[in-house]
């Protein structure tokens, strides 16, 4: 479905990404995972338009997404969440969600109806989603009111609320506990159930193991291993690439 | 009695020429360009009515819509750069407008004397008002009726979708493109609604003074534009309102008394202003149909963000 | 092309480098501020104004003589500049930049006024040296006064990059500027070396607007305006936060406003400096030198 064809970015010298090349199926939740400094957020980056590749393709479903601008891309189903939470802090939590309704459906309402129509903040589609994300009782509150947590699921509607095919998910759970760990892979198979593709990066291995389909690791830029969690586990590359920290290399065979 | 019309009409203006600023800092923009808009909508409702003979609704909104179109062109290439690049570029393209002014010669013969622009002597003669018999209130609220529709269509907006996104840009323009926004289309917008706004108020003040020159529309001008509404606070269209009458009416008539020293305690004030409200005087959170919007009782969500 | 003509235009492009050295060291005022502060000081202009008319005080009162004036002008322009830091910069919250933007305009207007006030808006003789004598390099003059006004930008750049690179100040001035975190994390005082910068800076700008004023013998307030766009335009063109590019963009503005000036004549030479500065900006947004393209 999500397909990256020869990916790469150069910034100057530095290959953050080296001919990165990638299939996503539909419907499976994919994790990118790789130490830190290996290229898996310029790979987010380049998939939602953020950077333009030095070289090499993203494509959706046969369509290149390589020249799109960023809006045209969400129009198209991209979707993503920050690794630092970047909320709108000065709109409401219903608002946020307001102002991301840019999906192919939501774009084709009436110029005037889609953006001069007040109270939209108010719709059945925004309830919906604050009700899978347990935010309705915040509603009307300021997005910087929210906790930390309140902040995560609140990013993660708000990229769901374009309707999105897949969703890109940077570092979900930076700076949270094993216990959230745990709640937040629930809330990815959630999303999934909502028949959205997730491409996950992360650094916590018992999440990526325990929750994703396949797995692929990036090293110095470049794609080391692809593979079920099972036999990246066992992959000898992957080990030593994290060889360099002794704590991931135990965390990845116990997990 | 009429000093007071007159105040009342230098407030009219002004706010027009704030908001103009307004819809453009909602999206996180300082732009320099609003005096250059305003001095546009001046020239064009001017010529409109005094060479054209044009009634001064279609003229105002003509000149509206002319400053509006230019905006939109110029946002194109201006609005690719942000921060002190765009500060610059927009002061550049009014510093721009206003030279061109000053060596425009148009001038046609209307009732036997030439009228138009005429270098840097300025535009002459603009007396659509005194010509057609109009009175100081009348012309007085006719600018407050501009006023009142702008501020309703603005407050409108802010409850709008529209207003959410123009907020959402201000706030963090990298994760209003993730979510799909198109960065461009919604900063040129706004650009074109400024220039709209800043026209009608241009056209208007072109009507009550009769006489426009090109050293009124220069950096000074430029930098109340976007002083309103940042000492007014970017809440609500109110904040730029009280900020005029602060600045027109207490500091510039209301201190009367002070003679000359009281422009000395007008840049003085803005800068104690600043220091004790650094979000303006009205703040900076919106307000809302119901009433103001609860503020944030606490922030340890913040601490624990770090 | 015509002989006499190319005599004209190199001679305009002499004086204008020359005098750009002023462009030039407002820009690298506008820089260094910009670069420990990451913030705009719309004020500078008119601080570097009002150190001049400190200078000028001392002239008029005292009888000083032209260098003393230039010494007096300089450091009243730094002690402003310490004053302008403390009023609008250093208790204005970071996470609001137009707080600081708007209080230095404020602070513009205020000091404006000041000048004003005490100038009853006259215009001033300003002493100004070495008037009447002229370098003739073929049929090129370099007037003396220009000249002068060149070596002592020149002068006064060089103390600044002995500053910045020779001592413990410059060397945590630079830290602050590229890393401010960092910087306070190592123990540097981060306020203490803003308010420093601000006197350099401050400095800087007395040094230009005296020698604006003593290349053209007069000082009047509608200067500081001129001082203020100028200087921003010399930033952009150089590109943020680089002194290098403050200096060859000073000297860019200098030599195209006297060639407009020439081609095009007074009245229509700032519609074309203009609409070449707008160009420039959008299409190459990044300066000449600068590394933050676009950066707010």
């Amino acid at each position: 479905m999500l397909t990256l064809e020869n990916l790469s970015k150069h910034f100057g010298g530095v290959r953050a990404v080296d001919d990165v090349s990638l299939t996503i199926r539909e419907g499976e939740i994919f994790g990118l995972i790789g130490p830190n400094g290996s290229g898996k957020s310029t790979t987010v980056n380049l998939i939602t338009g953020l950077y333009a590749p030095t070289t090499g393709r993203v494509m959706l479903d046969g369509y290149d997404l390589t020249t799109m601008a960023q809006h045209e891309r969400t129009a198209m189903g991209v979707a993503r969440t920050f690794q630092n939470i970047r909320l709108f802090g000065n709109l409401t939590v219903a608002e946020n969600l307001w102002v991301a309704q840019n999906g192919h459906e939501q774009r084709r309402a009436h110029f005037l109806s889609r953006w001069f129509r007040a109270g939209g903040e108010r719709g059945a589609d925004i309830d919906e989603l604050l009700e899978f994300s347990r935010l309705l009782s915040k509603r009307d509150v300021p997005a910087s009111a929210l906790s930390f947590g309140e902040m995560r699921r609140l990013e993660m509607a708000r990229a769901l609320a374009s309707n999105p095919r897949v969703l890109l998910l940077d570092e979900p759970a930076a700076g949270a506990s094993l216990e959230d760990g745990q709640l937040l892979a629930e809330r990815i198979r959630a999303v999934q159930g909502r028949g959205v593709t997730v491409l996950l990066i992360e650094h916590m291995m018992e999440l990526v193991m325990g929750i994703t389909d396949r797995i692929a690791v990036l090293n110095f830029g470049g794609k080391i291993a692809e593979g079920t969690p099972a036999e990246i586990q066992r992959n000898d590359d992957v080990r030593s690439a994290y060889l360099g920290s002794k704590h991931k290399n135990e965390e990845l065979a116990h997990a | 009695m009429d000093f007071y019309f007159g105040l009342l009409q230098i407030f009219g203006v002004h706010t027009l020429l704030g908001l103009s600023a307004y819809v453009v800092l909602l999206t996180g923009q300082v732009s320099m360009a609003q005096a250059g808009f305003y001095a546009i909508g001046a020239y064009a409702a001017g010529a409109a009515t005094a060479m054209f003979g044009m009634h001064i609704i279609p003229a105002v909104l003509l000149a509206g819509l002319v400053s509006a179109a230019i905006a939109c062109a110029v946002g194109f290439p201006a609005l690719r750069v942000k921060g002190l690049m765009l500060v610059v570029a927009t002061l550049a393209f009014g510093e721009m407008v206003r030279m061109i002014f000053f060596n425009l010669t148009w001038q046609v013969e209307r009732d036997g004397a030439l009228v138009g622009p005429n270098g840097a002597e300025g535009f002459r003669a603009i007396r659509y008002f005194p010509e057609n018999g109009w009175e100081i209130w009348q012309v007085t609220t006719l600018i407050w009726i501009f006023v009142a529709l702008v501020m309703a269509a603005l407050w409108w907006m802010d409850r709008t979708r529209a207003g959410a996104v123009l907020r959402a840009v201000g706030h963090d323009e990298v994760a209003a493109q993730s979510i799909g926004l198109n960065l461009t289309a919604v900063k040129v917008g706004a650009m074109t609604a400024g220039g709209f706004i800043a026209g009608i108020g241009g056209s208007l003040y072109a009507h009550t003074v009769t006489h426009i020159e090109h050293g009124i529309f220069g950096v000074l001008l430029a930098t109340f534009a976007v002083a309103y509404p940042i000492l007014g606070g970017l809440g609500s269209v109110f904040g730029t309102l009280i900020a005029v009458l602060f600045i027109q009416g207490f500091l510039v008539e209301g201190l009367r008394f002070m003679g000359d020293w009281r422009s000395l305690l007008f840049g003085a004030l803005i800068v104690v202003a600043m220091n004790l409200r650094p979000k303006g005087l009205l703040g900076d959170t919106p307000l809302r149909l119901g009433g103001l919007r609860r503020k944030p009782s606490s922030t340890p969500a913040l601490q624990e963000a770090d | 092309m015509d002989y006499f003509f190319f005599i004209d235009l190199l001679q305009s492009l002499t004086d204008g480098l020359l005098f750009g050295t002023t462009y030039a060291l407002i820009g690298i005022g506008f820089t260094l501020i910009f670069g420990v502060m990451r913030k705009l000081n719309l004020a500078y202009g008119a601080a570097s104004l009002a150190g001049t008319y400190i200078g000028l005080l001392a002239f008029l009162n005292l009888g000083a003589p032209p260098a003393l004036v230039f010494v007096i002008s300089a450091l009243g322009a730094g002690v402003i500049g310490l004053v302008v830091y403390y009023c609008c910069f250093r208790f204005t919250p970071e996470t609001v930049p137009m707080a600081s933007l708007l209080a230095s305009v404020g602070m513009l207007l205020f000091i404006d006024e000041v000048v004003v006030h005490l100038s009853h808006g006259m215009p001033y003789p300003y002493p100004s040296v070495f008037r009447d004598s002229v370098i003739e390099i073929g049929e090129v003059w370099v007037r003396g006064d220009l000249l002068f006004v060149f070596l002592m930008c020149v002068v006064a750049m060089g103390v600044l990059f002995w500053l910045l690179h020779r001592t413990p100040l410059g060397l945590a001035t630079r830290a602050v500027s590229q890393q401010p975190r960092a910087a306070q994390l190592c123990g540097i005082d981060s306020a203490r070396v803003n308010a420093l910068t601000f006197v350099i800076a401050g400095v800087l700008g007395g040094v230009a607007g005296a020698m604006t004023a003593a290349a053209v013998g007069v000082l009047s307030p509608i200067i500081a305006m001129g001082l203020t766009v100028k200087g921003l335009i010399v930033v952009v063109i150089g590109g943020l936060g680089s002194i290098p590019g403050a200096i060859i963009g000073g000297l860019l503005v200098g030599a195209a406003e006297n060639i407009f000036l020439l081609l095009r004549g007074v009245t229509e030479r700032d519609i074309y400096v203009m609409l070449l500065l707008f160009l420039f900006l959008t299409l190459r947004p990044g300066g000449l030198f600068g590394a933050h393209a676009g950066r707010d």
